[in-house]
């Protein structure tokens, strides 16, 4: 399906992730949702590619997951923010702002 | 969420959640309005490709889980850690004992071997050490210095066939830095090759030149760090300036880094030899030291051959002066650390036994907590503790026990070390130099971590082996009793027999300390004052001016108020200076082969009467005995007997120091002294003679470096006389230093200070063996009561009486330690010869010292055990019966 696809760095979809668990712990699936509403489907991912930074993201202690049961009585593995990821948003909301303020002032900068 | 435990494999977890997704996503899209198996076809598309994420997240889930562990392994860890603190702390008792025991043990072993290492095993901060060897003289047995003819030769010969990189001297001698404060220090003269044979860069400047050591050359000088740091303020911009020492100003041309300074009271200075052609050619006065390094690929056997093979042609062109010597090499490190290397390895010795006890007391004690916890362990495993669980937290008890101990082991080494360093008497060199050594601290915590972890797993397999049922009916691992009371048993033998070693060698230093307190000096010390005093050589270069100088300060010391009698010496009992010649009685062959070497002392009439020694025959020199007089001497018993054995010695006479053989200069004895200890207390005597100062060859003032000292005898306390020295010597020449003032009495003490050293060293390691083998007979007997607490009752209870049974428990108790004793006396018997050179008064095998060590030994062991013993009589029968 063309349109505007933004080639997502790992980094920044590390980063996503972690905001869209900051609300509180979601499966998998959900997580892929939220991300596509929420952007307007500007941001679209390969739905797979959201696992293996999943699991990365675990082995890294920044979330945790437990099994437990979906909304539709089925089981899932529902993720959850920890201490270190929380830590580790709140450092990257604040390198990003930094940094698109600063983008965003050279492109509208006029000559 | 009900399934919160539920945990699947690595591979199930991945599928179901990718599964999970694909469902989730058709459901969805059916319900926008897709058929299924569009909808199917429509999630796989944005999936992506199924297998490569699945594979991705298995990969990163296996490092995830890996991770995962390593966490859960260090929580445990540190649970158990917690554990074994807690448990330590229930047990106060059991926790110091084993603490303070193995903290003994480990700070004690380490802090003696970081000394034996300082002294003996650490090279000297010389590179290639190996390769440096001292070469000297050889005759009768005796490795002595070399002279400067001789030196020079075998410079010469070393050209020809080429064996050292060079040959170097060294001599020491006395100097005086002249400042606001004249202070005597120690100097050496080298020769330029010195420092290029030791091969160590100065640390500011540079070291001699060879135009330097020329005689002729301005005088130069290059400090040693220490000398720099303590008197001359440490600042590099003295290079270049100049000091005096003697009154003549020095060229400061380099400063020695601090490695340099082998040993405390090594020299502080040196300057050039820059050896006169005179020098040169003398081959009779032999005082160098001679260093050489070896060239790459050559034998200390070669270079040694080709300096016998020098020496033999000297021998042949100067018979008199070289005699029948030959020359011998040895490795410098060999000769730098001597004798204490015995002394150390012996206290090291002693010290590994106090570790060894230290250690079989820990596992003692673990055993008998190990045994005592079998019911708790026991209840453990039926709740479902896994039997590695109960090890593991065992063997965290046991790991922080150990860790504790080696902390407070090394705090105590620490102390230790700072301890023996500041008491080292000063004849070990380098001990001041003792840093805590890591590598035996490592070794130490090793062997101790090692046994705890070992003895305190043994119980814990034992318990969590044990029959479940019986343990808990019984409430003791009845099963394993026997064999765990043999290991027991064994061990206090063990510690017994190295404690019993340890006493006897203690108990005989601590005997031959008393026997040398009593041994008879050959004179009277107490009373006696002494000082040094050197005349500089540039104002008193006239032999008769340096005799009239001495004899006008002893003119002044003797009319003094006060002084009961004065004299001068070359050198007084264990004090400096002194040296060797050779004697040759009349009737035999004038050539050095019938010379009898033997001390020289030059001393004034009434050098014999002040020092309280005992004239045995014939008379002391008089005024009469002058220059121009017939020659006199005396000499003690020793060197009488060595020359004329079985004759009257009065009225021989005797060849030595001058002359030749057309001209002896016969020398008459006049008389015999005593045998004086003039090397010590615990040092046999030396053979000794005495010139009068009058007739002392001109030559013998170089010898003695125009050096004596001076001598006082007083009523009270000597050190009341030291003004009156001071004084005499200052109405003759007030720019004279006299220094080393002290009492008779504290230089005899001085000379025995390594000998307080290790007795006191070795007592008190004997001391701590014995009280930690009596902790492990207490522990070990108060373990036995417990554990037949039951039995005793029944005893009691079928009529034995108190006395009955404590004989029962101290037998069990003395068992082990009577077979301890008979090995530790065997083992004894065996260690006791390595301290024979040591013992005076006493044999190493005294039967005396061993009966006495095995019954203060059994007895005190049969006094530790009583307590308990004592305990088990009080042992109500049937409350003892009711609980088994």
């Amino acid at each position: 399906m063309p349109g505007p696809e933004t080639d997502l760095l790992q980094g920044t979809l590390d980063v996503l992730i972690l905001k869209t668990l900051s609300w509180g712990s979601r499966h998998g699936y959900a997580i892929g949702k939220w991300l596509e509403n929420t952007s307007d489907e500007t941001i679209r991912i390969e739905e797979g590619s959201l696992y293996p930074a999943l699991y990365r993201m675990e082995r890294k202690g920044w979330i945790e997951a437990a099994w437990g049961m979906s909304e539709l009585g089925r089981r899932a593995k529902f993720y959850e923010l920890t201490a270190t990821g929380r830590a580790r948003l709140r450092a990257e909301v604040a390198a990003w702002r930094r940094l698109s303020g600063a983008v965003g002032r050279i492109l509208e900068a006029r000559v | 969420m009900g399934w919160r435990f539920w945990q699947p494999s690595l591979p199930r977890e991945v599928d179901e959640e990718l599964a999970f997704h694909l469902d989730m996503r058709v459901r969805d899209l059916i319900a926008a309005g897709l058929s299924p198996a569009d909808a199917r076809r429509e999630a796989g598309r944005r999936f992506g490709d199924l297998g490569a994420v699945a594979a991705e997240c298995r990969t990163e889930g296996a490092r995830r889980n890996r991770r995962m562990g390593r966490m859960e392994w260090l929580r445990e860890l540190r649970q158990d850690a917690a554990y074994g603190l807690r448990s330590l702390r229930r047990n106060p008792g059991f926790t110091a004992v084993a603490l303070a025991t193995l903290a003994l043990g480990l700070g004690g072993t380490t802090a003696i071997f970081s000394a034996v290492n300082a002294v003996v095993l650490r090279p000297l901060a010389i590179p290639r050490v190996d390769r440096v060897m001292l070469a000297s003289e050889f005759s009768d047995g005796h490795h002595g210095s070399v002279s400067v003819g001789n030196f020079v030769d075998w410079q010469r010969a070393n050209v020809t066939r080429p064996m050292f990189q060079g040959l170097g001297s060294i001599n020491w001698r006395s100097e005086t830095l002249t400042g606001d404060e004249p202070e005597r220090i120690l100097a050496a003269e080298v020769t330029a090759e010195y420092f290029r044979i030791m091969d160590v860069r100065p640390l500011v400047g540079r070291v001699f030149s060879e135009e330097e050591d020329r005689p002729g050359a301005p005088a130069v000088v290059v400090l040693s760090h220490r000398l720099w740091q303590r008197r001359l303020g440490g600042d590099s911009a003295l290079v270049g300036r100049t000091i005096l020492l003697s009154g003549r100003p020095h060229a400061v041309v380099g400063i020695m880094p601090a490695t340099f300074d082998f040993r405390a009271d090594s020299e502080e200075l040196w300057v050039p030899a820059a050896f006169t052609p005179a020098q040169r050619a003398q081959h009779d006065e032999h005082y160098l030291t001679v260093y050489g390094r070896l060239r790459d690929g050559v034998t200390p056997a070669a270079a040694e051959a080709m300096l016998v093979e020098a020496h033999r042609e000297l021998t042949r062109l100067y018979p008199n002066a070289n005699g029948n010597g030959t020359v011998r090499l040895q490795p410098m490190m060999e000769q730098f650390v001597g004798d204490a290397r015995q002394q150390l390895f012996l206290v090291f010795g002693a010290v590994a036994l106090v570790l060894l006890i230290a250690c079989a007391n820990v596992a003692n004690l673990l055993l008998s907590r190990g045994a005592a916890r079998s019911r708790e362990f026991a209840i453990r495993a039926s709740i479902g503790a896994g039997r590695g669980r109960i090890v593991r937290q065992l063997l965290a008890e046991s790991g922080v026990l150990a860790v504790l101990a080696t902390a407070l082991g090394a705090g105590l080494a620490w102390a230790v070390i700072r301890a023996l360093t500041g008491a080292a008497p000063a004849g070990v060199p380098r001990l001041d130099q003792t840093r805590l050594d890591l590598a035996a601290l490592g070794f130490a915590a090793a062997l101790a971590v090692g046994s705890t972890l070992l003895f305190g797993l043994a119980p814990a397999l034992r318990a969590a082996r044990a029959d479940l049922q019986s343990t808990l009916r019984t409430g003791q691992a009845r099963g394993a009793g026997g064999r765990r009371d043999f290991l027991r048993q064994a061990l206090i033998a063990g510690e017994v027999a190295l404690a019993l070693m340890l006493l006897v060698g203690a108990t005989l230093l601590v005997r031959t300390a008393i026997h040398v307190q009593r041994v008879d000096p050959g004179f009277e010390p107490r009373g006696l004052v002494t000082a040094r005093l050197t005349l500089p050589a540039e104002r008193y270069a006239v032999p008769e001016a340096a005799r009239g100088t001495f004899e006008s300060v002893l003119a002044n010391l003797a009319a003094s108020p006060g002084v009961r009698g004065a004299a001068l010496t070359t050198q007084v009992p264990m004090g400096p200076g002194g040296g060797d010649n050779g004697l040759i009685p009349e009737g035999k062959p004038l050539e050095s082969s019938s010379a009898v070497g033997s001390a020289l002392r030059i001393v004034t009439p009434g050098y014999v009467r002040t020092m309280g020694m005992v004239l045995q025959r014939g008379r002391d020199f008089g005024p009469d005995d002058r220059a121009g007089m017939p020659r006199v001497m005396l000499m003690n018993e020793t060197l009488a007997r060595a020359l004329f054995p079985g004759q009257d010695p009065i009225g021989k006479r005797v060849a030595c120091c001058e002359g030749g053989p057309n001209d002896p200069k016969w020398k008459t004895i006049v008389g015999v002294v005593e045998d004086t200890r003039s090397r010590g207390l615990d040092r046999d005597p030396v053979r000794e003679f005495f010139l009068p100062m009058t007739q002392a060859p001109d030559v013998a003032w170089n010898w003695i470096g125009r050096t004596m000292s001076l001598v006082a005898r007083t009523e009270g306390d000597p050190l009341a006389l030291a003004p009156a020295l001071r004084e005499a010597v200052r109405r003759v020449d007030p720019a004279l230093p006299l220094y080393r003032l002290g009492t008779m009495e504290g230089t005899v003490s001085t000379a025995l200070a390594p000998a307080r050293f290790r007795t006191a060293l070795l007592s008190s390691l004997a001391g701590v063996g014995l009280l930690l083998s009596l902790v492990g007979i207490y522990g070990v007997v108060s373990y036995l009561v417990t554990r037949r607490r039951g039995e005793i009752g029944v005893r009691m209870a079928l009529g034995a009486t108190p006395r009955h049974v404590m004989r029962l428990v101290v037998g069990q108790g003395l068992a082990p330690v009577l077979i301890g004793t008979a090995i530790g006396t065997l083992g004894a018997f065996a260690a006791t010869r390595l301290l024979a050179s040591w013992l005076r008064g006493v044999s190493p095998t005294d039967p005396l010292t061993f009966a006495a060590v095995v019954v203060v030994l059994v007895g005190t062991a049969a006094v530790a055990s009583l307590v308990p013993a004592r305990r088990a009589t009080k042992v109500d029968a049937l409350e003892a019966i009711r609980t088994e």
